[in-house]
């Protein structure tokens, strides 16, 4: 089928934010969101914010770096901009909620609920991921990878906690399907679990990993945040 | 089409977008193919070897 224009757009600035968020991890230097995001006042561009996720701050967040006020500016309007619609797909709904939460994290109101309004901010439900075969949680999880970040809770990170071996085997599966994204989230995730048999061989997997699918942004942004996370960059 | 109406479509038709790219279907999976052989013999020389073949058994009799 083909794209339409605003698909193409889309893809198009995801792809340059991701490009621009790996080098920002690789040089360890500031990423300014504002700048990253040319056009910020397009709704394509704040759009490629909301595809991104918490992910559009990570350097901040893995570098232990304030954004500035203006890059907090620009992923406040994403959140805002596109909230999850009425019957929005569970991994929409925790997105947002793991950007707002980064959000309140960042401009150091982590204990105010969004907007002030009591309520705001309480997790999605996860019933659709507690039940879900190993290789629909291996899936999900990286789709929802921008939630595996150190020290950050949240029902989907409970799941995966609880099965590190079942991560563990949909990492192998994805590798061997050359499903490198799946794969480089799922590894991303896997960095974070207890458990996790040693006969997996997680470091080589995801050089392997980055080696085969790194042309794709997509792939190097997480296989550089598993990475990061993996020496113990913040914590 | 108004310059108003213009912009509340695009935006509908972003929406939409931005939400298939949120929860994406699962990739159709593909095999190995001689690169990715190669890059694991790679690995093997370094004795890191991942998901390496099952090592052939003798024949029987």
């Amino acid at each position: 089928m083909e794209k339409s224009g605003t698909s193409t757009r889309l893809t198009g600035a995801v792809q340059d934010l991701t490009s621009e968020l790996v080098s920002a991890l690789r040089s360890g230097g500031p990423f300014r969101l504002a700048h990253g995001v040319p056009g910020a006042d397009d709704g394509i561009a704040l759009a490629a914010v909301r595809v991104m996720g918490a992910d559009a701050v990570l350097p901040s967040v893995l570098h232990d770096v304030p954004p500035g006020s203006d890059d907090l500016a620009v992923f406040s309007r994403a959140v805002h901009a596109y909230p999850p619609p009425a019957g929005a797909s569970p991994a929409s709904a925790w997105s947002h909620w793991a950007m707002e939460r980064a959000l309140r994290t960042l401009d150091g109101s982590a204990d105010t609920p969004p907007d002030g309004v009591p309520g705001r901010g309480t997790e999605p439900r996860a019933a659709w991921l507690e039940d879900a075969s190993w290789q629909s949680l291996t899936h999900q999880l990286a789709v929802l990878a921008p939630l595996a970040v150190p020290g950050a809770d949240s029902a989907v990170a409970r799941v995966a906690r609880g099965r590190p071996v079942d991560v563990a085997r949909g990492f192998v599966r994805a590798v061997r399907r050359r499903d490198w994204l799946q794969a480089a989230g799922a590894g991303r995730w896997l960095v974070l679990l207890d458990g996790v048999p040693e006969t997996l061989g997680l470091e080589t997997g995801l050089a392997f990993v980055a080696q085969m699918g790194g042309d794709d942004p997509r792939v190097a942004l997480q296989v550089e945040a598993a990475q990061l996370m993996r020496i113990g960059v913040r914590v | 089409m108004s310059s108003t109406e213009f912009l509340s479509a695009e935006l509908t038709e972003v929406t939409v977008d931005v939400e298939a790219a949120l929860d994406p279907t699962e990739a159709d999976g593909s095999y190995r193919d001689s690169r990715e052989c190669a890059a694991l013999a790679l690995q093997a020389a370094t004795g890191t070897l991942l998901l390496s073949p099952p090592t052939p058994r003798p024949k029987k009799g």
